[in-house]
């Protein structure tokens, strides 16, 4: 065995001849972030031909600036700027070679296990359970150096978090990640420059790639070729330098669509396919995340050390109206974006103490009331307004992270209001967060998790996809990304992401 | 007192409200502006009033706003939104601008009112229907997009910016196959 490193190769468009690429696969997979690179390796270890097919450019680790808003720009989802059709709440993807996974935070939960319960019980997932799952989840964590994070990688914003949380017995510990010897550039948001991130960038797509798997970047998948319940081949359109569009053809025995839960919905409307439950593109959920700053007396600067380095909140009971605090912080326009510091004298004044303010965000367990469609227009839809209900949840994740902030020694807390709203006490949280009230456009919504668009379950007529992967529609098509979780799942969803994908992956192989 | 205006078209206005805005690094390589899109005189106007209002930096530790090119890095910023939304925001930026003949009863544009006149009418959008509220916001956005982007500005609040190349830090390059998978 060659002790060398793995070395990822990648086709870009300005590889590929202008007449373009007509290509022979055993499987053909579509997006290259947490699932299609799990798949993609998987499967090539089995010995399958695999192509890879990335809508998003290839950009090296020493092509990372740590400047946020470059990485917005490069590597995000439209520049940065996807947002729901209100426009009040942005979505964040990746788009790149490893997806999302080279912009997250790296923050690492297992599925907790009430929601697999509620997966089993409503969706008839019974293959999916806490135990079945485990051997999964373990594989994973071992390859992608998951591990809490040592003291040393818990900077004192996250520190501050704890002793808040302990003070008032809200359980709560250091962070989980998915990092090699971090670096602590506080930059994980704009892609790791070091390769400390254990990102798909630099794990299971360098696998892929060094078993044989043939990975082409800036090459969007457009139409499928379908033969009865069969895709034969799909079609994908590579842009180069100057716009320049050459056409790319992959036949393949097998499809996995991995394109995340935006883009692989869209993919299957533009197709009219695999839709007679009529579920593609509906439930979907996202984890809309709140950020909260509380100021503090002396110099904090959350901003330095680890993305996220504690948390906090009932993670095991995300259906029982629990919430999850995730100490994090990002640069100067994150911290200015996140909450209203106020206008003139006020936002100077804000911004000059900005550096004193702890930071943190909240996630919930949202309901699937979203829905992600093609206009009239032919422009992509992403419908999600807050349900009153999840508004509720997003009250008790605010109150909650106000207590722990004025039990850490905060002065003062800054809401996401998009006016600015600030609670001056302890005594004041209850009667200020009782006055906040749902509506548009009045709090600095982000969400960091879409998910749920093509539904997981037994019932073909309430579901798209099989509890294998499969599509309930098509006998050689799996969709193995975190559209096919049947509800939210409140925590950070890589990590059930690669293990589902793992599993899906092992049960293509057992049907041979 | 408060103006209603009507909803109109602006649901998609606010995509540069999310918080995410962006623009590219000082130095760093020039991203294509497909839509040729350049800033009019009179959204320029408005972009900085709006800065000179949201940021009266004078005699402050915070770099003067009017040595950064906020406008200029906005102008960038909105050449990348697709056609469709360009036309949406900028009529956003019409609104507001124009709405201060009616919202306050000032009878003249947001770009001719005093700072402190413009402070309060920006109160007044906080404060009103749904697209009022995204369209302040969006402006918001912009501008502390526009000023923050600046890695001078975000250092004088304690920010470091960049940090691995300048520290040495190296790189762990891709991570090995793993050991229970072998190569075949």
């Amino acid at each position: 065995m060659n002790d060398a490193p793995p070395i990822l190769r990648v086709t870009q468009p300005n590889d590929i001849p202008d007449a373009g690429l007509d290509l022979v696969a055993d499987v053909v997979v579509i997006g290259s972030g947490a699932s299609g690179a799990v798949m993609a390796y998987e499967l090539s270890r089995d010995g399958a031909k695999v192509v890879v097919l990335e809508a998003g450019p290839y950009l090296p680790s020493t092509e990372f600036t740590e400047h946020t808003p470059t990485a917005f720009e490069t590597l995000y989802q439209d520049h940065g700027n996807q947002t729901n059709t209100t426009g009040d709440l942005i979505v964040l993807q990746g788009k790149c070679i490893g997806g999302s996974t080279v912009v997250n935070a790296a923050a690492c939960f297992r599925t907790p296990d009430q929601v697999l319960e509620h997966w089993r019980t409503e969706h008839g997932l019974e293959n999916l359970s806490p135990e079945a799952l485990a051997p999964y989840f373990e594989k994973v964590e071992r390859n992608l150096s998951i591990h809490q994070n040592e003291p040393h990688e818990v900077n004192y914003n996250g520190r501050l978090l704890l002793e808040g949380a302990a003070k008032l017995g809200i359980p709560a510990s250091p962070a989980t990640r998915n990092v090699k010897n971090c670096a602590l550039s506080g930059h994980c948001l704009a892609a790791c420059r070091t390769d400390r991130k254990q990102s798909m960038l630099v794990t299971y797509l360098p696998w892929a790639s060094e078993l044989g798997a043939t990975i082409l970047s800036g090459t969007r998948a457009e139409t499928f070729e379908v033969n009865g319940r069969r895709i034969t081949a799909v079609n994908a359109v590579a842009t180069g330098a100057e716009g320049r569009e050459k056409p790319v053809r992959v036949e393949a025995g097998l499809v996995v669509v991995a394109a995340g839960p935006i883009q692989t919905p869209l993919l299957f409307q533009k197709n009219e396919l695999a839709n007679s439950s009529g579920q593609i593109g509906l439930n979907f959920a996202c984890h809309p995340s709140l950020a909260v700053l509380g100021e503090h007396a002396s110099s904090i600067y959350a901003w330095v050390g680890a993305s996220i380095t504690a948390h906090a909140g009932d993670v095991e009971n995300p259906l029982l109206g629990g919430y999850l605090i995730e100490a994090a912080a990002a640069g100067p326009v994150s911290t200015s974006s996140s909450v209203d510091g106020g206008v003139g004298p006020d936002f100077v004044d804000f911004m000059q103490r900005s550096k004193n303010m702890q930071s943190a965000v909240t996630l919930i367990h949202d309901h699937n009331v979203g829905r992600v469609y093609l206009g009239d227009d032919g422009q992509k839809k992403i419908e999600y307004d807050l349900d009153d209900r999840d508004f509720e949840s997003l009250r008790r994740a605010l109150r909650g992270t106000a207590r722990i902030y004025f039990a850490a020694g905060a002065k003062r807390v800054f809401l996401p209001t998009t006016r600015r709203t600030t609670i001056e006490s302890a005594d004041e949280i209850d009667s200020v967060i009782k006055s906040l009230t749902n509506g548009k456009h009045k709090y600095r919504l982000t969400s960091y998790h879409p998910q749920g668009t093509m539904r997981m379950g037994a019932d073909p007529t309430k579901s798209v996809v099989a509890p294998d992967g499969r599509c309930h529609d098509l006998d050689n098509v799996y969709v193995p990304d975190a559209s096919l979780f049947p509800s939210s799942i409140m925590v950070n969803p890589q990590v059930t992401v690669y293990a589902m994908a793992s599993y899906i992956a092992d049960e293509i192989k057992a049907r041979g | 007192m408060k103006h209603r205006l009507h909803r109109r078209t602006f649901t998609k206005l606010s995509l540069l409200s999310g918080g995410a805005l962006v623009v590219p690094a000082i130095g760093a390589a020039p991203v294509r502006a497909s839509n040729g899109f350049v800033l009019s005189a009179d959204d320029r106007m408005l972009i900085e009033t709006f800065a000179e209002a949201m940021l009266p930096t004078e005699g402050t530790s915070l770099k003067p706003q009017s040595e950064v090119p906020i406008a200029d890095n906005v102008a960038h910023a909105l050449a990348l939104l697709d056609d469709p939304v360009l036309e949406q925001v900028r009529l956003g930026f019409k609104l507001f601008d124009y709405g201060a003949f009616l919202v306050g009863f000032h009878f003249k544009r947001f770009v001719n009112l005093s700072i402190e006149q413009r402070v309060d009418y920006i109160h007044r959008w906080e404060d009103g229907i749904a697209t009022q509220r995204g369209i302040v916001d969006l402006l918001k956005k912009l501008t502390y997009l526009g000023y923050w982007k600046d890695l001078e500005a975000a250092r004088a609040i304690g920010y470091l910016g960049p940090v691995s190349v300048a520290g040495g830090v190296p790189n762990l390059g891709n991570a090995p196959m793993p050991p229970s998978d072998p190569k075949p």
